[in-house]
This record gives structure tokens, sequence and C-alpha cells, in this order.
């Protein structure tokens, strides 16, 4: 008999608000549907009354664990627009701490898929390590998550030589564990039977539906944004991009543990070849007109940034295409083929970060009950005329 | 005199008071252990070292609101969670806790009195499977079929796996079955495979992982248990426990020799013989993750099935030669 | 594949002191220059308003008082700051600046206007930069050359 089964807003599976409603015979998904905007918070808006240096933090809020992927992606498309080059030390500092992210999301990733798959012994370990990674980060940045240490031209805090060799010490002890994970964790057979051969995507679908990130590289595309679009920094490192050939839930988990150790390797280059000097370059108050995009590879893919210039301290526009939202066409072609026991899997495969995908809009007529999406730019246009015909405020009491 | 020893042993030991206080230490025991496995504290403030904890969450439940759904079977829906319970504490009523007359046979030992338990802890089963049904709510009814589909798996080779001993020792009545394993210790080693199925079965019929999928938080919200809140919950919570302690009891009284002597070396031996059954529970819980409902069912037809099969004939081949 | 793979690790932990703090009761400590809440040297402050104009979250209030006697009062609301030291950076008194981010992290109240503080001051003159160096070198060679 056909059920409608809701997966959302509010579930124990999920940490952000989305809705998926499965269409099920039995245990068996015929059909799937996704329901976006429960988190949609308007920061696409807000960025546009914001200047340049207010909106490093802003963008570094639009998600909680891949911060300093839209922080960073932000400020390389600025320092473009403005027209200033960050110094060496500065850049190898932040790309220093965008793979201690990287190992810390994949950490995470790891427990939340233990947890999902009722693991809940894998879960503890992995956010135990994931511990020492939390440290690394507060010593070097002021902050466990939200690290803030962009700024337009280079970087706000420097590393010293003690703190240089404690973050040595915190890789090699991250890196033992690792390879406990990767031979024992992926060897224990009911972790295993949950994992392999579920969530298949093909190569060709991959393909035909955009996917990024670990999810592409699972069904054996061989893309990464770091090799193919190094921004001024990623070709000066070593390292390989990590794929996988089974095209599961299996492939993409053993995809994230490869690219932890290739983020170890990359860290520890990064320490070894640290060059002296100055760590940021003053940067000018307003940007001469134009548009940039800027890509970056979060650990969950693909990130893209769109931003406009007008000539004054304020961007134009902002648009952010996470890599959650890239992935969502290919989810739903996946959850269409298998057991509903897989739905959390299968989800958590993705690594979604609802947060960071909220950006469309839908509209339902309140009346005849019928759906229309707007067109980002008609939205623009209604705001924009509103908000001339309003006088606005600017120090109104925030409510409560 | 016998009237006052018959309340005693209804209502205090080893009766509803023992069996309350009990199970909630058994669940603190393993909570603490499942915890330490996994390098955590565990319950740490109520009381000393957190021993107060079961209590505390029975407690906070009991004092929360009761919603009962709209379209669910009022008289059903209530009546569950009792039923639940004193199923299984009647169950606990049918161990042998201390040594009892071996040529007498009363109401809570008789011959036979091992498939009567075994049939009072199917009920539970049923009793979940009613819960999840009657709170006509998508989740819960996937969840009530998910435990009748379990069942279909592990109830033929716990019934198997538990049969062996009572063949050996020639007994339907597991006082018997214990007395004859504590005066011949050295045969408790042929029914070790028969000890680990019984071990994985009853791990399934308490849905603890690897088999919980019935009420899997991350797939199904609460399961059968989804509409349940306040008493209602904390009667099927208590059933939970006191379920562990009888199974555990059973076990312990049919493979590793039961609990002799008068009152208290009785008592000493019972606590510790669960807890030892509990321990392996426990890392059993910690060491897996959760299993499909399909899988269930073939893990139990492909290896449990035919090694309890192999475990009684390992028994029948002994008793036909050496015995 | 093996069975149990994790099982002598769990072990392991069993005989292990548990990993995680019996917070509140223990705490650890918190590294250095970790960013906690920001507080103003009132004496150091020459008013520039850099910090309330870079602050992401519209936390940093200056108001006159005084115009006279040049004196302001700047209210720092902490339910309103997101604690990114931005105004730290951003305050250009040197050797010392004039705001400082402390380590307090465990702030919260039960009503957030309990989380503002003020200070009320009188503005402070920015340094003069050094003196130039003295001219007579240059003029006697210029004497000497004429």
């Amino acid at each position: 008999m056909k059920f409608q089964i809701p997966i959302g807003p509010q579930h124990p599976a999920l940490k952000e608000p989305i809705s998926i409603r499965l269409t099920v015979e039995g245990e068996v998904i015929k059909d799937a549907d996704l329901r976006l905007g429960y988190n949609h918070r308007g920061v696409e808006k807000l960025a546009e009354e914001k200047s340049w240096v207010q909106n490093i933090y802003l963008c570094e809020r639009i998600c909680g664990i891949c911060s300093h992927s839209h922080a960073t992606c932000f400020v390389q498309g600025a320092e473009k627009l403005l027209e200033i080059e960050p110094p060496r030390r500065g850049v190898y500092l932040r790309y220093l701490v965008s793979e201690l992210e990287r190992i810390h999301s994949h950490l995470l990733w790891l427990g939340v898929a233990g947890h999902e798959a009722g693991f809940d012994t894998f879960f503890m370990y992995t956010w135990r390590d994931r511990e020492v990674v939390m440290d690394l980060l507060e010593m070097i940045s002021g902050n466990r998550v939200h690290y803030a240490i962009n700024t337009l031209g280079g970087v706000r805090r420097d590393l010293d030589e003690t703190l240089r060799r404690k973050i040595l010490e915190g890789l090699s002890v991250l890196k033992a564990r690792s390879e406990y994970y990767f031979k024992i964790g992926a060897a224990e057979p009911t972790f295993l039977a949950r994992l392999a051969g579920v969530g298949p995507l093909t190569k060709q679908q991959a393909m035909d539906y955009c996917a990024v990130g670990p999810m592409a590289r699972a069904s054996g595309i061989d893309r990464d944004v770091r090799k193919n679009d190094p921004h001024d920094f990623y070709n000066e490192v070593e390292f390989d991009v990590a794929t996988s050939d089974s095209c599961d839930v299996l492939g993409r988990t053993v995809v994230r543990i490869k690219e932890l150790f290739e983020s170890y390797k990359i860290c520890e280059q990064i320490l070894q070849k640290l060059p002296d000097g100055p760590i940021a370059v003053k940067a000018p108050r307003r940007a001469k007109p134009g548009e940039v995009v800027s890509r970056y590879e979060a650990p969950r893919g693909e990130n893209i940034h769109y931003i406009v210039a007008n000539g004054s301290d304020k961007p134009e526009r902002l648009k952010v295409r996470a890599p959650t939202l890239a992935n969502y066409p290919a989810t739903i072609e996946i959850l269409k083929h298998g057991f509903i026991a897989d739905v959390p899997l299968i989800f958590a495969a993705i690594d979604p970060c609802i947060c960071c995908a909220e950006r469309s809009v839908e509209l339902v007529d309140a009346r005849s009950g019928e759906e229309r999406t707007l067109r980002f730019s008609d939205l623009r246009r209604m705001a924009n005329d509103r908000a001339r015909t309003l006088s606005l405020q600017r120090n109104v009491e925030w409510p409560l | 005199m016998a009237a006052l020893k018959t309340i005693l042993y209804l209502m205090v030991y080893p009766g509803f008071l023992f069996l309350f206080v009990y199970s909630t230490f058994v669940e603190w025991f393993d909570r603490k252990v499942y915890a330490r496995l996994q390098n955590r504290m565990g319950p740490t403030h109520t009381g000393r070292a957190g021993l107060l904890q079961p209590i505390a969450d029975i407690v906070k439940l009991m004092a929360k609101e009761d919603i009962v759904p709209d379209k669910a079977d009022k008289r059903v829906f209530t009546a569950l969670p009792v039923v639940g319970l004193a199923v299984v504490l009647t169950a606990g009523l049918l161990l042998p806790v201390w040594n009892i007359d071996l040529a007498a046979t009363g109401p809570i030992s008789f011959p036979g009195d091992l498939i009567v338990l075994l049939y009072l802890l199917s009920l539970p089963t049923l009793v979940l499977f009613l819960a999840g049904w009657s709170s006509t709510n998508a989740f819960s009814i996937i969840g009530g079929t998910r435990v009748l589909t379990m069942l279909f798996g592990y109830e033929v080779p716990l019934f198997l796996a538990v049969l062996s001993p009572a063949v050996l020792a020639g007994s339907w009545r597991m006082a018997e079955i214990a007395a004859f394993y504590r005066a011949h210790p050295l045969l408790i080693l042929p029914n070790l495979i028969g000890f680990g199925i019984a071990l994985i079965a009853v791990q399934a019929k308490l849905e603890r992982t690897p088999f919980d999928i019935p009420h899997a938080e991350t797939e199904i919200v609460g399961g059968t248990f989804t509409e349940y809140s306040g008493k209602k919950l904390a009667f099927f919570r208590l059933m939970a426990d006191v379920e562990l302690v009888v199974a555990a009891g059973l076990l312990a009284t049919v493979f590793l020799g039961g609990f002799g002597g008068s009152v208290l070396p009785a008592f000493i031996q019972f606590v510790l013989k669960t807890l030892f059954v509990v321990f392996l529970l426990s890392v059993l819980r910690a060491v897996t993750g959760r299993i499909r409902v399909d899988q269930v069912v073939s893990l139990a037809w492909k290896w449990l099935a035919p090694l309890a099969v192999l475990q009684l004939l390992i028994v029948i081949l002994i008793k036909g030669f050496a015995l | 594949m093996k069975i149990a793979a994790f099982l002598p690790e769990l072990i392991r932990h069993l005989f292990k002191k548990p990993a995680t703090l019996d917070y509140p009761f223990k705490k650890i400590a918190v590294p250095k220059d970790f960013r906690g809440t920001p507080f103003l040297h009132p004496e150091l402050c020459i008013v520039c308003k850099a910090c309330e104009r870079d602050c992401p979250a519209e936390a940093i209030e200056i108001t006159s008082i005084n115009e006279a006697e040049k004196r302001f009062r700047m209210t720092i609301h902490n339910d309103r700051c997101i604690h990114c030291a931005q105004c730290v950076d951003s305050c250009p008194t040197t050797p010392v600046k004039a705001m400082e981010m402390d380590d307090l992290h465990e702030i919260a109240a039960f009503d957030r206007h309990d989380l503002k503080k003020s200070w009320e001051y009188v503005r402070a003159l920015p340094k003069r930069p050094a003196a130039p160096p003295a001219k007579p070198a240059t003029e006697t060679a210029e004497k000497a050359g004429a």
C-alpha cells in the first residue's frame, strides 16, 4: 500500500529543517520530493547593506562547519575587486586554516555517518578526535568555530614557533587515529553492510545532475577546484585528488577518509614551507565597479560566490552557490530507488549543510494553494521598489 | 504464614519492588558500561555516581503531559503499557531465585515453566506491535511492522538455543536445569555456541543495537513509541528494563548454572550472574552498528538457525554417548 | 572483514579515564588570544569611531554627551556582539590599542539589557608624530656652496 512519509522539517535525523516527502510501498521508496526554504535568512540582501569588511563576518555565518570556506571565497573575490594582493605568508596561513577546517569537517561527517547508521561508538570516537583539531584552531584563531582569521588583504593573526610545533604534534596524533579508522572502522561488518551498495550514482548520472565534491569524486569523476582552478596557492603544494569507483555511500566515505590524509600532507607542507614576511596589506575602503566569480573547494564541494561592485564601500550584489544545493538533484534521483532505512545515510552522504543551500524562494498563493517560483531578479526589483518608498531608520531598537 | 510468604514473594523479593529497583540499577550499569566503552562518563551527577539517574528519568516522565492522539483507539492505547509491564513482571516471578524444593511443584516452579517464560517474553513484542498500530501514525505503523518482521527472525533460534541445555539436563523445569548445571559445571562448555546464539537473539528481542530498528531514532523518529509520552512512556521504559533483567536471568539460569543456596547466597549469585550477562550485552551494543530489517531476517535464518540446530545435535550426541 | 573489529579498543577504554570533563565542576583554561568580550581603555580612546563603523553587528554606540568638554559615552551591546574582534583590529591608537578583547565567555544573563557596558570619558588627544629632523646640516652646506 502506498504511504507518504514526511522526513522533516523537524526530524531527529536532520540537523537543520528541510522537508523531504517520500512515497513508499512497504520499505521501498517510490518517489521523493524536496522542499527548501525553512532556513532562509536573507543573507544575500543583508550583504548589500554591509561594507566589505563587515561582509566577511556575515559570510562566515552562512554556515558553522564550513564557515571559513564562505569567508575565504568571499575574500578571494573581494581582493580581486579591491585590486590588492595578500602577502605570501598571509596566503599560506589562510589555506592552512582551510585544510584544518577540512579535517574537522570530515571527522565530523564520519561521526554523523556512524550515528545515522546506528553505530554510536564510531560517532563518539571520531568526535573525540575532532577535539584535537578544534583545540588547534582555537589556539590559532581564538575561537573553535567561526575562525574569523581572514581580513581583506591577508589574515589577522600570526603563527609563532611554539604554535607551529603544537600543530605538527596534533597532526601526527590525528594521522595515527585516521589510519586506525581507515583500517578497522571501514572493516566493521555491520557498518559495511549499511554502507555498501547503498545510494548508487553512476558516473553519467553524476555528470548529468551536476554533482560536486566527494559525491562526484566517489563516482569516479576527477574534479577538484584545488587542482582545476588553483587560486595562487594550491599549485605550490603537492597532493592527489581522492576518487573512488564504487559510486555508493561506501565510496563517499572512502573518498572523505582519503581526503583527510591529503589534508594532513598539505598542512605539513605548509608548516614546513611557511615563508616569512607580513601577514596582511592595507585594503582600500572602496572598490571600483566590476564583477568577479570566486570558486573554492569547501569540504562539501565547489563553493561559488559571485560579487558585483559599484564603486561604493558596499557590494552591489552577492550571490552564493553552496555545494549542497548542487547536490540536491542527484540526491532526489538516488532516493527514488532506495529503502527507507537508507534515507538517513543517503542524505548524510551528501554531507548536507542545509543552511548553506537556502537561497531559493518558493511562493504559495494563500487563497488558491498554487505555487510559483519567483526569479531572484523579480524579487530584487520588488524589494528595491518598496525600500525606496519607505524611509529607512538606522538605529532601530532590535526586536527581542 | 504461607499467605504472608506469598505476598512477600510477590511484592518484595523477587517480586515487584525488587524488580523495579534492580531493573533501574541494571539500566544504570548498562549505560555506564556503554559510556565507558566509548570513553565518556555516563550518568554522573544524580545520586552517587549517577545511580539514581534511571529512577530520575522515570519520575520525570511520570510528571510530563500525557497526550493521546485523536485518531488512536483510546482504550487499547492506554491499556498497552500496563499490560506490557504486567507481562514482564509476571515473567520475572518464574525465575528460580533461591533453592527451590525440587521435589514439590508449585505455581512458580513446575515442569514446563521454561516454555511459559519464553511465551511470556514473546508477549511484549505483540504489545509493541499493537502500540505502533493503535497510534495510527505513519512512523509508528512502520515501527510496528518492523517489530513483527524481526520476530520472524530471532524467535526460532532463541527457542532452539535455550532448548539445548534443557535437553542435556533432561528436564523442562528451570530449577532442575540450574541444579543440574550446578552439579556438573563442566557440562556448561558444550553449550557455549547456544550461549552465543541466545545472547544475539536476546539482544534482538530487547531491541538494542544492532537490532534497534523498530525504534531507530534517525529513521522513523520514535518508531512504536512515537506517540507515547508521560506516564505511558514511563511504563514502556520500565517494561524494557525489566525485560532486560528477566532475559538476563533466563540466560543465567539456563546457561550459567542458576542461583543456589538459601536466600542470601542466591541473591548474590543472581546479581553477579545477571550483571555478567548484561555486561556482555552492553559490549555487543557498543561494538556494532544498526543493520536493516531484511538483513536481520537473513542473518537469523542463514547463520543463527543452522548454528542452533548444530548446537542441538552436539547436545544430543553427548547425551547419547556420555550420559 | 573482521567480526567485532573494534572490540580490543573498546575493552581498552574500560580502563582509561573518560575523555569528557565534569563541566561545570572542572573547567579547561582558554588559550592565549581567545576572543572573549570587547572592552575599552577610556583614557586612550580618540573617538575616531572606526570601531563603530566597522562592527558587523552594530554593537558599539558612541554618543556625545557634552560638546564643549568633549565628553563621550561608548556603549558596547554585548548581546549583539558576535565576538569577531574587528573593533580591536580597526582601532588605530598606538602603541596600545584602546579596544581590547578579554577572555570571558561565560557571560550568559537572564535579561539581554544586563549585557550592556558603558564608559563615559573625555576624548584623549591623538599622539603627535615624531618631530622633523633639525635643518642646520643642509643650511651650512648651502652656505658653503653659495
